[in-house]
């Protein structure tokens, strides 16, 4: 196996919109207002079919750029190139509320903060049900659903919440929220790219031609590992929404870390047990 | 202290809860009377003695640790073994916190962990625990609480074993290639 290492890192230069982890300018930086013009989805966020028919045009182009990484240097051109679209079709996400109250019914009218797409801003108001102005770990929870409607799993919301939370404080404010709305509309319509077969579960294959598309040299059996593990108990082999939100996360941020520690570009590195631990708590978490 | 590795297993040192007192806590746990008791409902009665929820990450952890058939819950033959993990790690943490602040700071954490690493090639730095604190302290608070220490000594247990299982020699150093290093931190050697 070669490490393209030169060119194998497209986004170098572009620092992920989402990457959180260790990106100097933080979740925040760069964006400019919501991608997502597009309509309100009204009514029931799945429309129906989990994946609401949504052929959203032509894929994303890989938003969250630079994981990646080792290989795949024929992807480079996609990368970099600012905001993925965000598709509309959004099966998951936000919704809790079956009924449909959507948008707009408790969302207060005006004065939405600069940055902060108007979506997102009303989704704020909807999923703070305490009125406190800032979204909890419970409150994120009660708010996203994967394509079935099982709730988000736990780590996925800390570690969404520990990304977005500026404040350090364990809660999300409206700048923060309006970061993770974009960041989840990427991640929901790359989900939906790659679960080909649109039963809002990704196997092992599609996980390897996600992972590979992105730009990752991993081998079949990883991906199908990395699924195993992380199947619902009982549940239909695959991962969900929430899950690959946080494989892929993790993923771009754990290949950064082994990059800087790989300088030689070999495709191999050594280091030593706290190097390692606390590489592993602080990008992983 | 007795133990070296708190780790490894939570101590012995509690002597083990008659079957009549499990079961009364059990009973009362098991909220829905379904036999199980599911992460909610052991969230709900455990404390971190700060009045605010116990971790949920912490509490999936657990169960998953005694729940041997996959059946996101514990039966009450698998709850001895929760209740038993739960008030070893309770009676070590209170050791530390010696205000009863509900709280452990950095050196109460760092003696805590010590014979962690057991051999002199598995040292953390003083820097790391720092790292540790600022991680695992869900409350901002500059401390860990109980249940987050927990989590804390979950995860650092579960890296260190991936470790050594790579560092052959035992010299606290190893040498892996990209896709070894990420099954590493994924867990899934």
């Amino acid at each position: 196996m070669s490490f393209h290492y030169g060119q194998g890192y497209p986004g170098g230069s572009h620092p992920p919109p989402s990457a959180p982890y260790g990106g100097a300018s933080g979740p925040y930086g760069g964006h400019p207002s919501a991608p997502y013009g597009g309509s309100p989805h009204g009514g029931s966020p799945h429309g129906g079919s989990p994946h609401g028919g949504s052929q959203h045009g032509g894929a994303p182009r890989q938003p969250t750029a630079p994981y990646g990484g080792y290989g795949a240097p024929a992807q480079g051109g996609q990368y970099g190139q600012g905001q993925g679209v965000a598709p509309a079709g959004h099966y998951g996400g936000y919704g809790g509320q079956p009924q449909g109250g959507h948008y707009g019914q408790h969302a207060p009218a005006g004065n939405i903060p600069p940055g902060v797409g108007q979506e997102a801003f009303q989704w704020f108001h909807t999923v703070d049900t305490d009125r406190s102005g800032y979204i909890n770990l419970k409150e994120l929870k009660q708010a996203l659903v994967n394509s079935n409607w099982s709730a988000f799993n736990d780590e996925t919301c800390l570690m969404m919440i520990n990304m977005f939370d500026k404040t350090r404080t364990g809660r999300m404010d409206i700048f923060g929220f309006s970061a993770l709305w974009e960041f989840m509309q990427r991640w929901r319509g790359l989900f939906q790219q790659f679960d080909r077969d649109r039963s809002g579960f990704i196997s092992g294959t599609e996980l390897h031609q996600a992972l590979a598309q992105m730009g990752y040299n991993l081998s079949p059996q990883f991906s199908e590992t990395l699924v195993r593990r992380f199947t619902v108990q009982g549940g239909r082999p695959g991962i969900q929404l929430d899950r690959f939100i946080q494989v892929c996360t993790q993923l771009q941020s754990m290949t950064q870390a082994f990059r800087e520690k790989d300088t030689g570009m070999t495709g191999h590195i050594r280091l030593n047990y706290e190097d390692f631990i606390s590489g592993a708590i602080t990008r992983l978490m | 202290m007795a133990y070296n590795s708190p780790y490894r297993a939570a101590p012995q040192v509690n002597a083990p809860p008659d079957q009549t007192f499990l079961w009364n806590i059990f009973q009362r746990v098991d909220k829905d009377r379904s036999g199980t008791i599911s992460d909610s409902e052991l969230q709900q009665a455990l404390s971190n003695g700060t009045w605010t929820p116990f971790n949920p990450v912490t509490v999936r952890s657990i169960i998953s640790m005694f729940d041997r058939e996959n059946k996101g819950g514990v039966s009450f033959n698998e709850f001895a073994g929760v209740w038993k993990y739960i008030t070893d790690w309770q009676n070590i943490f209170r050791n530390y916190d010696r205000d009863n602040s509900g709280f452990i700071d950095k050196n109460e954490l760092k003696q805590a962990l010590s014979g962690f690493g057991e051999t002199q090639s598995y040292r953390l730095s003083e820097q790391f625990y720092c790292t540790l604190i600022e991680k695992f302290d869900r409350q901002r608070k500059g401390q860990v609480a109980f249940d987050d220490f927990i989590q804390c000594c979950i995860v650092l247990q579960r890296l260190t074993d991936v470790f050594r299982r790579y560092d052959t020699d035992q010299d606290g150093w190893i040498q892996v290639s990209y896709e070894q290093y990420l099954s590493m931190v994924f867990n899934i050697v």
